[in-house]
């Protein structure tokens, strides 16, 4: 199987001393792949190196075969990086940003206006087309960036935590226009639902390392057969402990017993790895 | 140099916003037409050669000053600096895409002021086109020193007061507004920091208001290649 990406021993410390990466090794094989994290656990880091607009303080990045810091002029040619947060400028349409970006990319007019149009009824966006961004809502803003990589059809697309902030139906529709990219995309997430809804691989980070690699359900083979049950009454016993939140995993044939106990039962997600891992990092 | 997209740039958030954001036309000079009308008051119309010639420096150069600003707000606030670092474009392309936007929020001012200019009869053709030389290096020099002052700054709430000292001090304390010649040796080589000082000083003996000073012109060029390349350095485009 073709790798697509490769990080070896990744690392990255800020000027202020942070230390964001602490030595990362990944290979990305699959079409689309998520980096699943906690806030700070150096999700953006990793894809901003990835996406050359950080420069790593050492080991070795290659996306596409190339080097992410000897090849950085070739690389840019051929992926698309949607920042995280990323706002639109105010005055200007969703058409404008669009032209502008795939401009920006290389493009002539003439393509761009092309391009810029087709991904814009593709993600009906057409209709908005001549508004400034400022008058769009919150959900139409962060598509107009899901349509520049859209338009762009680029080989590699990175995207940062493209639905935060997002509301449910914003989110699907950003999942969808997601799906439709064309080239490899990885993307960051916090929100573990939709890293099981889009990903064909996953790449867990925490604390600047990569702790967990692979499908949702090689991640969560541990969990076979099992639910989570979790209370927040007084007194009642939990394996981990959250705030005032007492989390058990437990059979699924027992699960019954539980509720009688007051507690709550709750399927397996990937939410549950982090449970674990914050929890025995505290403690 | 990807002029394509600096074309593209100043038409769509520079000449299309116009319409936009009236308010930022206004704004660009409403300065130097207030400082116009307070020294023709001021000086019962004796200086009104000079501020008439300040007044497009100022323009020019606050203008170039308040596209940096914008850039350093993209970059902080609204994270666009990075999507277009992911592409062929170089921070050359982009400053000079924002800061032709700006002047293109600029051009009603830079009429105003060629009118008030030819109705007073200080313009003839040939300093004209040394004028607008003059005003091109400027820009880009103007440009240049916001770039590394924005560049420095972290936050967004920084920026608003930051640009505001740096205009100042660029644009209204250089002998822009008043004859070069007052000022003590002294301070005006000190004031040779900001690139308004010789293009000012050009600019009054261009029009025969003081007498040339030739020497401000290497002193100009050096500035606006210095300024440029310590800019382009300092960017922060892919940051370290």
């Amino acid at each position: 199987m073709r790798t697509i990406i490769e990080i070896k021993d990744l690392k990255k410390r800020y000027g202020d001393g942070t230390v964001a990466l602490k030595g990362v090794n990944l290979n990305l094989t699959k079409r689309l792949t998520t980096v699943i994290g906690r806030n700070g656990a150096g999700k953006t880091t990793m894809m901003r190196i990835l996406s050359t607009q950080l420069m790593p303080s050492s080991g070795k990045a290659v996306v596409d075969g190339l080097d992410v810091v000897r090849d950085a002029w070739m690389l840019r040619k051929k992926l698309v990086s949607i920042p995280q947060e990323a706002s639109p400028m105010g005055f200007l349409t969703p058409m404008e940003h669009l032209k502008t970006y795939l401009i920006a990319r290389g493009s002539t007019m003439g393509q761009a206006a092309k391009d810029a149009e087709n991904a814009l009824r593709t993600l009906e966006l057409w209709d908005a087309r001549n508004t400034p961004a400022d008058e769009l809502s919150g959900g139409m803003k962060r598509k107009i960036f899901v349509a520049m990589a859209l338009a762009a059809n680029a080989e590699v697309v990175f995207l940062d935590e493209p639905t935060t902030g997002l509301d449910p139906l914003s989110r699907l529709e950003v999942w969808s226009a997601v799906k439709m990219l064309k080239g490899t995309v990885v993307l960051t997430t916090h929100y573990m639902e939709e890293a099981q809804e889009l990903s064909e691989e996953i790449a867990m980070v925490d604390h600047g390392e990569c702790i967990g690699f692979g499908t949702v359900q090689s991640l969560l083979k541990k969990f076979r057969g099992m639910v989570r049950a979790e209370t927040g009454a007084d007194g009642a016993k939990g394996r981990y402990t959250i705030g005032n939140t007492k989390i058990r995993y437990v059979k699924l044939r027992d699960a019954e017993h539980y509720v009688d106990e007051g507690y709550t039962i709750k399927p397996i997600t990937l939410e549950d790895l982090f449970v674990i891992r914050g929890v025995e990092l505290e403690s | 140099m990807n002029l394509r997209f600096i074309g593209a740039f100043t038409w769509y958030y520079g000449i299309n916003s116009i319409s936009r954001g009236p308010s930022y036309v206004l704004s660009a000079m409403l300065y130097p037409l207030v400082f116009l009308f307070l020294i023709t008051i001021f000086s019962a119309g004796k200086l009104i050669d000079f501020a008439v010639l300040g007044g497009f420096l100022s323009i020019i150069a606050t203008n170039a000053i308040y596209g940096s600003a914008d850039a350093a707000f993209q970059r902080i606030q609204l994270k666009i600096q990075d999507l277009f670092v992911a592409t062929s474009l170089t921070p050359f392309d982009y400053t000079f895409g924002l800061t032709f936007s700006y002047l293109a929020t600029a051009l009603p001012g830079l009429l105003i002021y060629g009118i008030i200019g030819a109705l007073l009869g200080i313009f003839s053709a040939l300093p004209l086109l040394a004028f607008v030389g003059i005003m091109l290096l400027l820009l880009v020099a103007a440009m240049s020193i916001a770039v590394i002052i924005t560049g420095l700054i972290k936050h967004v709430r920084n920026l608003w007061g930051v640009i505001s000292i740096v205009s100042v001090v660029l644009t209204m304390v250089p002998p822009s507004f008043y004859p070069y010649v007052i000022l003590p040796k002294w301070a005006l080589y000190l004031l040779m920091i900001s690139p308004v000082t010789p293009a000012a000083m050009l600019s009054q003996g261009l029009f025969g208001l003081e007498k040339m000073p030739l020497y401000a012109l290497p002193v100009l060029l050096f500035e606006t290649a210095a300024y440029f390349a310590i800019a382009m350095r300092m960017s922060g485009w892919r940051e370290k």
